[in-house]
């Protein structure tokens, strides 16, 4: 088996491969396929750790209040080290919500802007003072030498339906503007209930036979197989890297199963129909809210990274695909009501690979897109709110005033 | 089932298996008749769109019968037909559209048979003792669901002689392990490294387009010369990696199509290893007849070398006009005509200039290969350009720089291939020195077991995260 081996060994006589040598084949075949994996397995937990400081944002929150609602606890502290990200601090106020100072009366010359929304307007997974949240007041103070400050009322799973409920929080500030951070998820979601975060096949209230039985069950094996290989963070490393291609990563997106391309397609089906319907009702109701209460009302998409990284194919997207559509159809939703929208999503085709400002597995942005979103609000706010001369180019966008 | 996917070689290694069941030359050429009628069938969507292609097959098998029974002095009208029933059934755009067949219908596969049919009605009208292919094995021949999609072009002595042997080849457990690990081999090609590749490609073709800094678009430049010629590589040899092992497991030798084309230095080395069995049809079928028809009306000696240019342009750019029907692929042919040509006269002149031992003397030489290496590599980069894009594209990637930056990109490019083409050759030639038990350790049955498996692992495990079909091949659509 040392010998050379020629590339179609037919003509010459065929040495006769012993019982012993096919053992020792399989074991070396075995060994390449434990070695490789076991190395690569290594390298990706070298190059992705996990952190000492074991804890996520999701620590500080409770997230089955009883009513389907999510609450942040209030003065909660929780470090959190992302597989994607940087070491992050979450630091929730008395109030349950995640800025660093508690909530206080407004001071005379300071513009307010209280920001609503999920994950996204959180800053899930990314450092407290490098979240758009945290940059955009420092970056509209600088630029229009105005005090202007921020409080962030997101948090993650909070559909429409609970932020029209909890509005009179966000009321109670005095803020001279409220902010919706809206995501693609928002839509497709306007009730979404808090998942259950749990590995397949467990049902702790169960006797010990039927778990046996249903982590036995083909569909629960799959699914166990599947969670554990997810887990690993060979697959966390080469997803990063494979998802750093738009052409790669887009597909895959579509693909999953948990993901509603429905917004991105440009005929819009009856159930995407039925989905816009319910989010228009809560955004009535929010808008409604902060009309009565004599506040200017934005609303902005902040867009997933599926939606991004269409943008970047430009015009070697996918036939049928849209990425500006749902961009549209909320303009539509928010300036209908009397609000004002924001339109950041045609900046994104400015930069280059905009899908980097999003961490490819957990898919929310990251450090650099935090601040392309802080980027790109400040100059639509510095032209629109302010009335900053030289920033002026964006009125079209600053729609429903 | 047309691509390098797992029901392709599924469906493959089946075929093989129930073919070794006997080694009578009946039995297999009743499963390779099967195996490849319900190849086409799953292709099939709908049986009257089969109706033109079969149409073709028969006229094919009509004009061989016709040479056969001694029609020589109608061989002109008989290779007109033909040509003119292909060319018709492909939709060249030179063609007036009214005299279209305007109903969708397959032919998938034809170009090949085209070349195989061709193959055989000229050998039949050269050959002094007539000798007779019967139907079926014309079928077998032109239809073979291992050749049917992107070849390789077989000849059919070749294809008969394995195929219809009473002693078949022997396949023992060496070849066997041989064939699996080269199917392996194709499949991470196809799939892992084309799919990346491909995937570059589409993402620069993205970028150069944007709103960007010329950086961005420098690179993305780059990146679209670099990659292309890379990606089809492995699109395309991964493909016929899988054909020949398969083909090889049901005891049928095909020809090989690639001899690692990028270590050559000279663009005529290249098309002797880059789709070797179309060059060497081109070669048999269009370059010698149209050299030996030119001597024969030039009778000077002065002239033969200049007669063999205009015969490598005129071969190489049929060849580059075969690829497709629209006109980008003209230019690809130019191109493909200019490489050639442009290299048999630098050849020529130095020859003349340096003595054929001073030209020898440095065509050996190291620093010359590697920069030639680079040049031909950037070449063919170039002239593909007009194989995967069209016109729209071509306008928007050579409108995206000014033409200063573009010289700069082909300079860079061709340092750039010439550095890592050299660093390839010298790590090849290290890892083939070391050697064990009287050969070179890579080559060994043990190296084939560690990398079929690590390329199957990866394979599998990048497939499976990307849960997306790869790229199509390239080639199935001529």
């Amino acid at each position: 088996m040392t010998q050379p081996v020629a590339a179609d060994p037919a003509s010459a006589k065929e040495a006769k491969v012993s019982a012993r040598e096919w053992i020792k084949l399989c074991a070396l075949s075995l060994l390449t396929i434990f070695l490789l994996a076991g190395s690569v397995e290594l390298v990706a937990r070298a190059l992705f750790p996990a952190g000492n400081r074991t804890g996520a944002g999701e620590d500080c929150m409770i997230l089955h209040d009883g009513t389907g609602n999510v609450r942040g606890i209030p003065n909660c502290v929780v470090w959190e080290k992302p597989l994607e990200g940087e070491l992050a601090e979450y630091r929730f106020n008395s109030s349950g919500y995640r800025n660093d100072s508690d909530f206080a009366p407004k001071r005379p010359g300071t513009y307010r802007i209280v920001v609503l929304g999920t994950s996204m307007a959180t800053g899930l997974r990314v450092p407290q003072e490098k979240t758009f949240s945290a940059l955009l007041p420092l970056q509209l103070s600088k630029r229009t030498g105005r005090r202007v400050e921020l409080y962030n009322l997101g948090l993650p799973w909070r559909s429409p339906d609970a932020i029209a409920q909890h509005m009179d929080e966000a009321i109670a500030l005095k803020p001279d503007m409220i902010l919706w951070a809206v995501t693609p998820k928002d839509v497709w979601n306007t009730s979404w209930k808090v998942p259950t975060f749990e590995a397949p096949g467990r049902n702790r209230n169960a006797g010990m036979w039927f778990r046996i039985k249903a982590a036995m069950a083909p569909k629960a094996l799959m699914a166990r197989v599947s969670f554990s290989v997810g887990q690993l963070r060979t697959v966390t490393m080469l997803r990063h890297f494979l998802y750093a291609s738009p052409s790669l990563y887009v597909p895959s997106s579509l693909a999953g199963g948990d993901y509603n391309e429905d917004f991105l397609e440009t005929k819009p089906s009856a159930k995407w129909q039925r989905q816009l319907s319910e989010f228009d009702r809560s955004a009535a109701s929010i808008e409604e809210q902060s009309r009565e209460a004599g506040i200017p009302f934005a609303t902005v998409l902040i867009p997933d990274r599926t939606q991004v990284a269409l943008i970047a194919m430009m015009g070697d997207r996918p036939d049928g695909l849209d990425p500006y559509k749902l961009d549209n159809d909320l303009r539509s939703i928010i300036t209908s009501h009397g609000g004002a929208y924001i339109d950041i999503l045609p900046d994104f085709r400015t930069i280059p690979n905009p899908q980097a400002g999003y961490m490819a597995v957990d898919g929310h942005p990251n450090v650099a897109g935090h601040a392309e979103i802080a980027n790109f609000l400040t100059s639509k706010l510095a032209a629109d709110v302010f009335q900053e001369p030289q920033a002026g180019l964006q009125q079209a966008h600053w729609a429903g005033h | 089932m047309d691509s390098a996917s797992f029901h392709f070689i599924l469906f493959g290694l089946a075929a093989a298996v129930i073919s070794n069941l006997s080694t009578s030359p009946k039995w297999r050429s009743t499963v390779l008749g099967v195996a490849s009628a319900l190849f086409i069938g799953f292709l099939v969507h709908d049986s009257h769109t089969v109706l033109p292609f079969c149409g073709f097959l028969v006229l094919g098998y009509l004009c061989l019968l016709l040479i056969e029974r001694g029609w020589p002095r109608s061989l002109a009208w008989i290779f007109g037909a033909v040509i003119l029933f292909y060319v018709w059934l492909k939709k060249y755009t030179f063609l007036p559209e009214a005299s279209l067949l305007h109903f969708p219908y397959f032919i998938l596969g034809l170009s090949y048979i085209f070349y195989r049919v061709l193959h055989l009605l000229i050998e039949a009208g050269d050959r002094a003792e007539k000798q007779h292919v019967a139907f079926g094995a014309y079928l077998l021949y032109t239809l073979n669901f291992t050749t049917f999609v992107s070849g390789p072009i077989q000849r059919y002595d070749e294809f008969a002689q394995d195929q219809f042997a009473s002693e078949p080849l022997p396949l023992g457990p060496q070849v066997v392990g041989l064939q699996l690990e080269r199917i392996v081999r194709g499949f991470f090609k196809v799939n892992v490294l084309g799919m990346l590749l491909n995937a570059v490609r589409a993402d620069s073709l993205a970028q150069i387009s944007a709103p960007l800094a010329a950086t961005a678009k420098l690179s993305a430049a780059l990146e679209l010369v670099l990659v292309y010629p890379l990606f089809i590589y492995c699109n395309f040899s991964g493909y016929i990696d899988i054909v020949i092992a398969l083909a090889r497991l049901m005891r049928v030798r095909l020809p090989e199509n690639f001899n690692r084309p990028f270590s050559t230095s000279s663009v005529l080395d290249f098309w002797n290893r880059w789709h070797m069995s179309l060059s060497n049809w081109f070669k048999a079928y269009v370059y010698n007849p149209l050299l030996v028809a030119l001597m024969r009306r030039f009778t000077s000696v002065k002239l033969e070398p200049l007669l063999a240019v205009i015969c490598f342009f005129v071969t190489f750019f049929l060849l580059g006009i075969w690829h497709g029907r629209t006109s980008e692929f003209i230019v690809f042919g130019v191109v493909n005509g200019v490489g050639v040509s442009v290299n048999k006269l630098w050849q020529i002149g130095l020859t003349r200039k340096m003595g054929r031992k001073g030209y020898k003397e440095l065509a050996k030489n190291p620093v010359y290969r590697a920069f030639g290496r680079g040049l031909n590599f950037i070449w063919f980069g170039f002239a593909l350009f007009w194989f995967w894009a069209d016109w729209e594209q071509i306008h928007r990637i050579f409108g995206a720089l000014s033409a200063a930056e573009w010289v700069g990109v082909w300079l860079t490019a061709w340092i750039a291939a010439t550095a890592v083409l050299s660093v390839w050759e010298w790590a090849r030639a290290l890892l083939l020195s070391i050697t064990y038990s009287g050969g070179p350790v890579l080559t060994s049955g043990w190296a084939h077991v560690v990398y079929g498996s690590a390329l199957g692992l990866v394979s599998i495990v990048i497939v499976v995260l990307l849960s997306q079909p790869a790229p199509g091949i390239v080639y199935k659509a001529f």
